[in-house]
């Protein structure tokens, strides 16, 4: 049962909500992934400008998330859900929660971006923030395609992308470890780009985190706190049978 | 009819085609009663369709699914309420404690004390209180004194929790009495010829939200002592008292499973349309 099928209740006006919830959702996501593509703009180019952008745009998503979280009450009070819109509901209030988390910590870089563009001493390492950052975003856009798209497959092999997220903020790790070892005049600067290297890994996190709503929101299945091989084996395992419904 | 609703549509007429046995599993390991290969008939029309179902000992079955699904007609065959319909023809077999309750040698005047029903509208008798509940015991000759009756009655009375309303007037007409505890009467009165299962036919539509929810706390108690099935119109009433959910649709026992299961995650397409309240 993968298709959601939204748009057919007997009632007309329901579907109009469970799609306009869905849809302010992703709208949602957009703004959040646009505040962590520009966050990570300005952090790389010192963008003082786009720092404080990133930083006053937080306020918007954080109004989304209250709008939306009002409006899944609305509907648990007035429709009582079951099945797949109580699921469609239940996904929506987590992975709010999620992306304005996602969004704080855009909020972070435009913060840091701030205060490094008027500062001459430009932190050991920095460069290195590109490459975790242009994984991340492209995890966190490939997240919302799966949201938008409800593609229970595609959010098992986004969320197992995590992994490779963590090895490189790992290594990232190490590295900057050892050089405030070697200069502990840096420790203070090498800190700025060890709090953003953390943020990027926390936003894989967090989108990994929506991945698997999605793949409750589709399949019933939770798959929380269970490991990528299990989860890609069970996932094998469906395939095999096919589904009495 | 919209564009989507017609789809719909299109799509249960398929899914009922293609219907090939009840998803989920109907038998149960602790069971009170089995129905096995059930064909119900009105005349030429045929109303259930080869439904299989275990009731388990001290559970809430709930039967839910659109009207003419068939529900109703199921649960009265299960303590032989449709006798008294002529046109009606019942095929399989129906065990209660492992004796066919449609064999020849069955009192149906004890099977109907065995399993009582509940019905929608409260239909206390125009008696007191008293005799309403005193009337099973006495024809079925379950007291030997007015002691041990005044015993039955105030003990029924306690588990339908209709007892501290009413102890001070028990000579009062029981039509004289709210809805609420109109029905909570009626449930007294099945309750007092010592049943072992309780049926229930929409206990609670002819009644306001309390009543329905002192109710429903009351078939969560006599869960301890009996098991109930309970056709419902209410999917939040079937979600709240049951344990187990069986779907009905045109005669067919579509899914029956865990109601916790049936409500987040059902496995039938026709089950998620019907209770998500799609076009069905």
């Amino acid at each position: 049962m993968d298709k959601l099928n939204l748009d057919q209740h007997i009632s007309q006006r329901y579907n109009e909500e469970l799609e306009d919830l869905r849809t302010r959702v992703l709208n949602m996501g957009g703004l959040v992934e646009q505040q962590v593509a520009n966050g990570l703009q300005a952090l790389l180019e010192f963008d003082a400008d786009l720092g404080e952008i990133v930083f006053n745009g937080d306020f918007e998503v954080n109004a989304m998330e209250v709008e939306i979280d009002e409006a899944c009450t609305e509907i648990l009070a007035r429709r009582q859900p079951a099945a797949s819109d109580l699921r469609l509901v239940m996904t929506v209030i987590k992975a709010i929660s999620d992306l304005e988390r996602i969004g704080d910590e855009a909020e972070k870089f435009g913060k840091v971006a701030m205060r490094l563009a008027g500062s001459a001493n430009r932190p050991a390492y920095y460069a290195e923030l590109r490459h975790l950052g242009d994984q991340v975003k492209s995890v966190l856009r490939d997240t919302l395609d799966n949201f938008a798209r409800m593609d229970a497959e595609g959010a098992l092999l986004t969320a197992g992308r995590d992994e490779a997220i963590d090895r490189e903020y790992n290594s990232l790790s190490r590295l900057l470890i050892s050089h405030m070892m070697e200069d502990p005049r840096e420790i203070k600067s090498v800190l700025e780009v060890f709090w953003c290297a953390r943020a990027l890994e926390r936003i894989g996190d967090h989108a990994n985190n929506i991945c698997e709503y999605v793949v409750y929101l589709v399949k019933g299945k939770d798959i929380r706190h269970t490991s990528q091989q299990r989860r890609l084996a069970a996932q094998k395992d469906k395939q095999g049978p096919t589904d009495p419904a | 009819m919209s564009k989507a609703a017609e789809q719909t549509q299109t799509r249960n007429l398929q899914l009922l085609e293609a219907f090939a046995g009840t998803t989920g599993e109907v038998r149960v390991a602790d069971r009170k009663m089995r129905m096995e290969n059930v064909d119900v008939f009105y005349d030429d029309n045929q109303a259930l369709f080869d439904v299989n179902l275990d009731l388990g000992k001290n559970e809430v079955l709930a039967m839910i699914g659109p009207s003419g699904c068939g529900k109703s007609t199921f649960l009265r065959c299960m303590n032989r309420m449709n006798d008294t319909i002529d046109s009606c023809r019942i095929e399989g077999r129906f065990e209660l404690d492992g004796e066919d309750i449609y064999g020849p040698e069955q009192d149906v005047v004890l099977l109907r004390a065995r399993v009582g029903m509940v019905f929608q509208k409260p239909n206390p008798f125009p008696k007191s209180i008293y005799d309403n509940v005193a009337y099973g015991p006495r024809i079925h000759g379950l007291a030997s004194n007015k002691d041990e009756l005044d015993h039955i009655v105030e003990t029924s009375l306690k588990r339908a929790s209709l007892w501290n309303e009413v102890k001070d007037r028990l000579d009062a007409a029981g039509t004289g009495l709210s809805g609420g505890q109109q029905q909570r009467l009626c449930i007294a009165r099945t309750i007092a010829v010592s049943p072992e299962i309780i049926l229930m036919d929409e206990p609670c539509s002819a009644l306001d939200p309390i009543a329905t929810a002192s109710i429903e706390e009351l078939i969560d108690e006599l869960r301890q002592n009996y098991s109930i099935a309970i056709v419902t119109h209410s999917m939040q009433q079937a979600a709240r008292v049951s344990q187990r959910t069986a779907y009905f649709h045109l005669g067919r026992l579509i899914e029956l499973g865990e109601t916790k299961t049936i409500f987040t995650n059902p496995s039938h397409e026709l089950t998620e349309n019907y209770i998500t309240g799609r076009f069905g």
